[in-house]
């Protein structure tokens, strides 16, 4: 009996550990036995090409959220990153400089968000909203609003290949294991974790708050340039107007992944993972001709859903929570403050 | 303390700087030179970026006349807006590019009984009762393709159908046409998928990434506008198996264009936005210093491009600087 009740406890302990995996595992399957052509390696590949863009910026949004903070603009900054990278590159012919350009765009236009979030002290969601505007007013006006045709090579960043593996999911992979080094490797992942967790204790623990938080921005603007850079290649054009949305497409990656907007809490493992969750959901929706009116309905009851159940995970993690301990004579029962 | 003397600067420079300005337009108008209010429905639309810019060219050839130009921002309650504010600054003459038709007709309804002469312009609204408008007609852009599909598209073919935006007076007209004009005298060809793209290349490029997986063989891709039709090339340019894939657009765009020339796009129809422009301009001209009351409702052509005339098409693009 009581080892019954340590299994149980143990399965239960691990579901909600893991859940976020068994979901994505659990959808695999179903998506392949309700269209024969998922399981294919072209399909497959297809999902992975897709949620590239939205992934790199979905890590981004997870370190950004573990510390408490938020990115509304990367959308609007990774059009300007794009347009101008495409537009440098017509005018030099070198792919290198380009791409250069369009990581610093990335990271200047971040800077201005950890200037006006850490050291303005701006909130975040004012802070990066205004930026959006500032971002897609310029890559308006550096385009007057036209896009940009006859980019030649550049589409290698988006279309090319290596040793058959398309270029946008290698730097989709080597993006995961940069945040997941971070997160889990350095001491800056953990000042992340303290910073949302508790930012006073993590003042009070010598943590450079201000300093951290100006830094992952700079970090997530990386992170947007490359997806700027990816996206226009991908789509062999310089589009001003692209990526409406993408923020909350990212943000829908990073909270189904587990990521907790109050903060302290999130994977780089998990987020990828909501990723591939939403990629499946997408393709399959596609592969069955289900409505766009019908896919939006079904979009916005997963992300509520999530949050639901960041939320009542947040209030289970906050609650008392009573242990049984067997002694050799009798049972006895603590109370427990876990947080 | 701090916090009142900021508020207190703020509003000083918010009364200055509106006294500056509106001094400032007070002065153009008492020169003589006509204003103009263009109302464009969204700046970052790239068809109406195009025309807006093409409005701005078109009227350095009237030097009695200054135009302004505002964007609605894709917003019904933003372009209200500047309609209001165009009427208390007391424009001569507005040219509204609408948002929504339905949002936008009693506002244009003030503009008219303030004694203010307006063209409605890509699109009309339909049912105001003085005012002008010169427009395109969203219907024939896509019949001119549909009657092109006829010929073309094969028996029993199985399409794909690319939307703008859902409740836009253009996709929706369009796909009317195509309809009207194809799909009900063709009941042998099937839709294997139908998809709003929102005029997006990159929501096009999806919707065909995964159409490639799931439809055995796509015939024909129609699209709304060149943006998505070109969308869906880019995922099946590099594969053989679409080598004969028929694909429609509506606009008339420079990548269009350059698809057609080499063979990769069958057909899109021209919304000429230099023309468009063109014909505001006059009309205006026309209304403020011609002495024109007549109301005029014109639609500029919709001229189908294929492989026969598109390097016409492309002069235009040259001759722009938006190809090389």
């Amino acid at each position: 009996m009581k080892r019954k009740n340590n299994v149980v406890v143990s399965l239960k302990t691990g579901l909600r550990k893991y859940s976020i995996y068994v979901i994505m595992v659990l959808l695999f399957f179903v998506c392949a036995l309700l269209n024969k052509n998922f399981l294919s390696v072209s399909n497959l590949t297809n999902i992975l090409r897709q949620i590239s863009v939205t992934t790199i910026l979905a890590f981004g949004e997870t370190m950004l959220v573990i510390a408490g903070l938020i990115d509304l603009a990367s959308g609007a900054v990774l059009a300007l990153a794009g347009v101008v990278s495409i537009a440098v590159f017509k005018s030099t012919g070198s792919l290198w400089i380009a791409f250069l350009v369009g990581i610093g765009l990335g990271v200047l236009l971040n800077l201005l968000s950890g200037i006006l979030v850490a050291y303005a002290k701006t909130p975040p969601f004012i802070a990066t909203l205004a930026i959006t505007m500032v971002a897609r007013g310029f890559a308006l006006l550096f385009t007057n609003g036209q896009n940009i045709y006859q980019i030649g090579k550049y589409i290698i960043f988006g279309q090319g290949s290596l040793f058959g593996i398309p270029v946008p999911i290698i730097f989709m992979l080597l993006m995961f294991i940069l945040t997941w080094y971070i997160l889990q490797n350095t001491r800056f992942g953990r000042s992340l974790y303290a910073i949302g967790g508790n930012e006073e204790a993590a003042v009070a623990s010598g943590i450079r708050v201000t300093n951290v938080k100006f830094y992952i921005y700079l970090v997530n603007g990386v992170l947007v340039g490359l997806a700027g850079i990816l996206l226009m290649s991908r789509v062999n054009a310089g589009l001003p107007n692209a990526a409406n949305g993408y923020e909350f497409e990212a943000l829908t990656a990073t909270i189904i992944g587990g990521t907790s907007f109050s903060g302290g809490l999130g994977t780089a493992t998990g987020t990828i993972a909501g990723a591939f969750i939403v990629g499946f959901l997408n393709n399959i929706m596609n592969l069955l001709g289900v409505n766009s009116y019908v896919q939006q309905i079904v979009k916005g009851i997963i992300i509520a859903l999530a949050v639901a159940f960041d939320i009542a995970a947040k209030n289970r993690r906050s609650k008392p929570r009573e242990i049984a301990t067997e002694t050799k004579s009798n049972v006895t029962v603590a109370t427990k403050n876990v947080k | 303390m701090k916090k009142r003397s900021l508020v207190l600067v703020l509003v000083l420079l918010m009364v200055f700087s509106g006294v500056v300005f509106a001094n400032g337009s007070q002065e153009k108008s008492n020169s003589g030179v006509k204003r103009v209010a263009y109302i464009a429905r969204a700046q970052g639309d790239s068809f109406a970026a195009w025309l807006a810019n093409a409005i701005k060219d078109e009227a350095k050839n009237y030097p009695g006349i200054s135009v302004d130009l505002m964007d609605g921002q894709a917003n019904d309650d933003k372009e209200n807006t500047l309609i209001e504010n165009c009427i208390t600054n007391k424009y001569d003459l507005i040219i509204l590019q609408a948002n929504n038709g339905e949002a936008q007709t009693p506002y244009v309804k003030k503009v008219i009984e303030a004694g203010i002469p307006i063209i409605l312009t890509n699109p009309r609204i339909k049912g105001i009762v003085g005012a002008n408008s010169v427009d395109a007609d969203p219907y024939e852009q896509g019949a001119v393709n549909a009657r092109l599909g006829l010929t073309q598209i094969p028996q029993n073919a199985t399409v794909v159908v690319i939307n703008g935006p859902a409740g836009n007076m253009h996709s929706t007209a369009r796909r009317l046409a195509w309809k009207q004009e194809f799909f009900d005298k063709r009941p042998d060809v099937k839709i294997g998928g139908e998809q709003i793209a929102n005029w997006n290349k990159d929501e096009a490029m999806k919707y065909m990434e995964d159409w490639v997986q799931s439809i055995p063989k796509i015939d024909a891709v129609i699209s709304m506008n060149d943006n998505m039709a070109a969308g869906a090339l880019e995922v099946v340019k590099n594969n053989p198996k679409y080598n004969n894939l028929l694909v429609y657009g509506v606009d008339g765009t420079a990548e269009a264009a350059l698809l057609i020339q080499e063979g990769k796009m069958t057909s899109t129809s021209f919304q000429n936005a230099f023309e468009l422009a063109r014909l505001n301009m006059k009309l205006a001209n026309e209304i403020l210093y011609g002495g024109r009351t007549e109301l005029l409702d014109t639609d500029i052509d919709c001229p189908l491009i294929t492989k026969d005339n598109v390097q016409d098409l492309i002069a235009v693009y040259k001759k722009t600087g938006d190809l090389k």
